[in-house]
């Protein structure tokens, strides 16, 4: 992958790996309420798969300077599979690790590349996978860290 | 006739072109002295609209009316003061008693109009030119007409109560519970509020007629778990007590206690006299804590016949299992049960339904279902270590004390949490003898646990560090010890708004060794009774139900509430769901009846 259209097209496919993995995982769900709430989790990954095609076309910009909240919530849980019997602890569990993972490929792809505007599309996509994660960071300290 | 008489008339039109005696109005209006009573003042933001002012009036001058700006926020009626000058005498009264400071007096006095209607207004909502006038009547600092401090309670001193599991707070004597009943002003903001809308005016006020089998009498019509409630409550009612703006709220908890106290169990069936028929209806209730039993009761009351299911071997699920005898002894819990149980209420207990008794089972042969299992599973922290044996849930440690075992928590234990479970798991173990750490990832301020509990935890001795993140667990070099790493934690401002989030300082970690860590996170529920076909059928959001209008699901037969069904997952909420589902029931099962009103099923 060396150009930018390489990349956003990688990334995309990303997205929308995930959006395919939530959906089955909603398929086979066995607990109450979860098919729903992969569903959710699907829908968002194409959200952020409309995002990159928006990118893509020049519709939309990734904003690499951009700062953004790291609640380093995922980085000392355990991993945990993603059975028909997940649970919505662990589901969140999984998608923040999925999107830590995204967000440090990202990082050290673009730590790996001279300056230039290739730098600057993985900082950004890693930026965007810093916002998922905190988003699903923010969903776990809201929903499962309540009490705590 | 002579001339003078022919012309004196003429003689009166001489005098219109002399100057007048009198004037249209004064030219220079006078203006009144600096502490004048004249128009009110309300800052509306600041009022709850309790009404106090509209009592205490004593010429009627003062209405209560809806204004829309206000309506549904909590702890407050949505009714502003409307003023009628054709009344008001003046007296300030109204200024003297308003709990919530917002009235007061402008020093002006004159409004003229040709409207006769015009002198009604409603203070702070309609434009008036004295609204900013910074003079006229204020009450002075620091008068009230009430107590502003409610009546000191009684409790063992934390060097004594840490020695053993008797309850901590002595309760009100009668001279004590009469002073502090004095202070309520009836305005009934507290009944919105509760989430069983007891009457609590109403039965404060049969403490000052010391009429306690009346207040008894009250309470049983929105709660039958008043004994408990008297200690435990969550007392959201207190939380918007107007008294409490300027003072310290009413001690409404105490005073319901107090009631219950004056009363024998034996006197109940006398007092309450409550009727229990034979409809031909048979309900079968899952879970018997104070939504299932709150159930059972107004259930029994509507002449149906009231299986509960049990899997523990007695009543009163978290009641009994979760909350220590230090704040809810057994023979306080058991006056409420076994109440509900004499109106017969047939328990089946060590029974779980899923194992014993297939839920299609009870399906088929119950004409209603009403499901209240709580949420009985202790949250994971799903941190590296977690499995360790040393590790113990804050469920099961108050679970092993109230049933009588040992939970073993050794000299010293951290407990990991900053809910009730985890102040009363901690406040437990320094009554087995413990050094208590509890570590809690936020601030003090942001503990869901009731205030009263972190300060009585701390007094006892349990030390508190705060902003602190457990990350891993570790073996220590003894089996009978565990070693945990927290971090120190910064709180954050969440850029979507929100309560700050902790964020961890990796560079400030801490390794630990104890006897025990009691991990106290949170608990959820336990639907694997339920096959996953019956599962689908139900609205579940979140691991909890979703109940519709009086807690119905989309499963014809059947009713849920609870903690397992509600967000607040609080004893009274249970009780309300309970009541609440009652009434739904009797709705589903006479379908035909003409009216179903609260009072038929009270």
């Amino acid at each position: 992958m060396n150009s930018v259209d390489e990349i956003l097209d990688y990334a995309i496919d990303q997205e929308q790996q995930a959006a395919d993995f939530y959906a089955d995982l909603a398929g086979r769900a066995e607990k109450a309420g979860m098919k729903e709430i992969l569903l959710d989790f699907a829908a968002e990954e194409q959200s952020h798969k409309q995002r990159l095609l928006a990118v893509k076309a020049g519709d939309h910009k990734l904003t690499p300077e951009q700062q953004v909240l790291d609640l380093k919530i995922s980085d000392y849980l355990v991993e945990v599979g993603a059975s028909a019997n997940i649970s919505y602890q662990d589901a969140l569990i999984v998608a923040m690790k999925r999107e830590r993972a995204a967000f440090q490929l990202y990082s050290d792809m673009a730590a790996k590349v001279p300056e230039g505007h290739l730098k600057e599309v993985l900082q950004g996509l890693a930026k965007e996978e810093a916002k998922h994660k905190l988003f699903f960071e923010s969903e776990y300290d809201d929903r499962v860290l309540r009490d705590n | 006739m002579n001339l003078k008489d022919l012309l004196s008339p003429f003689y009166v039109w001489q005098r219109a072109f002399e100057k007048p005696y009198t004037s249209i109005r004064p030219i220079q209006e006078r203006p009144g002295a600096a502490a004048y009573r004249g128009f009110h003042i309300n800052i509306s933001e600041e009022c709850i609209g309790c009404g106090t002012c509209h009592k205490i009036c004593q010429n009627d001058a003062i209405d209560m009316v809806r204004v829309e700006t206000y309506e549904g926020r909590s702890g407050d009626s949505g009714l502003r003061p409307r003023f009628d000058y054709g009344r008001c005498c003046w007296c300030a009264l109204c200024v003297d008693m308003c709990p919530a400071g917002s009235l007061r007096m402008s020093n002006e006095y004159t409004w003229i109009t040709s409207d006769p209607t015009e002198f009604h207004f409603t203070a702070g909502v309609e434009h008036t030119t004295w609204q900013d006038n910074p003079l006229g009547y204020h009450r002075a600092e620091g008068y009230h007409l009430y107590p502003p401090k409610r009546i000191e309670m009684e409790m063992l001193p934390p060097e004594v109560s840490v020695q053993s599991f008797d309850e901590v707070v002595a309760g009100y004597s009668e001279p004590q519970a009469l002073l502090e009943a004095d202070r309520c002003i009836e305005c009934g903001i507290c009944v919105a509020t509760c989430p069983a809308h007891m009457d609590v005016p109403d039965y404060i006020r049969s403490i000052r007629d010391r009429d306690y089998e009346k207040g008894l009498q009250l309470m049983y019509r929105t709660n039958p778990f008043p004994a408990t409630c008297g200690r435990i409550c969550t007392r959201r009612c207190e939380s918007v007590c107007p008294v409490g703006i300027q003072g310290e709220a009413i001690a409404i908890r105490w005073l319901k206690r107090f009631i219950v106290d004056q009363i024998q169990p034996q006197d109940y069936a006398r007092i309450l006299a409550d009727q229990t028929g034979n409809s031909g209806h048979r309900v079968a209730i899952i879970g018997a804590g104070p939504g299932g039993l709150s159930a059972a009761y107004y259930l029994r009351k509507q002449g149906h016949a009231v299986t509960v299911f049990e899997a523990q071997a007695s009543a009163g699920g978290m009641l009994r299992y979760g909350v220590p005898s230090y704040r809810l002894p057994d023979a306080d819990l058991d006056k409420d049960i076994n109440y509900i149980v004499s109106l017969g209420v047939d328990i089946r207990y060590n029974t779980r339904i899923g194992k014993d008794i297939r839920f299609e089972q009870l399906l088929q042969d119950f004409d209603a279902l009403f499901l209240s299992t709580g949420l009985s599973v202790p949250s994971s922290m799903r941190i590296h270590g977690e499995e360790h044996p040393r590790v113990l849930s804050g469920l099961q440690v108050l679970a092993d004390v109230a049933s009588g075992r040992d939970p073993g928590v050794g000299q010293k234990v951290a407990v990991i949490g900053g809910g009730n479970v985890a102040m009363d798991a901690a406040r437990v173990s320094r009554r087995l003898g413990a050094e208590v750490t509890i570590l809690y990832r936020r601030r003090i301020a942001d503990m869901p646990a009731d205030t009263e509990e972190i300060h009585e935890s701390q007094e006892e001795g349990c030390h508190i560090v705060t902003q602190a993140i457990p990350v891993e667990i570790i073996a220590a070099s003894s089996p009978q010890q565990v070693s945990i790493k927290w971090g120190e934690a910064e709180m954050v401002q969440d850029p979507k708004g929100g309560r700050p989030r902790p964020v961890l300082q990796e560079d400030r970690m801490h390794v630990e060794t104890y006897d025990c860590i009691i991990s106290a996170i949170g608990q959820g529920s336990d639907l694997e009774f339920l096959s996953k076909e019956i599962q689908d059928q139900l609205a579940i959001e979140w691991g909890k139900f979703a109940p519709g209008e009086y807690q119905h699901t989309s499963l014809q037969k059947v009713f849920v509430g609870g903690d397992v069904a509600n967000r607040t997952a609080d004893a009274i909420s249970a009780i309300e769901d309970g009541h609440h589902a009652a009434r739904g029931i009797d709705r589903f099962l006479n379908p035909d009846a003409r009216t179903h009103t609260d009072q038929e099923v009270n």
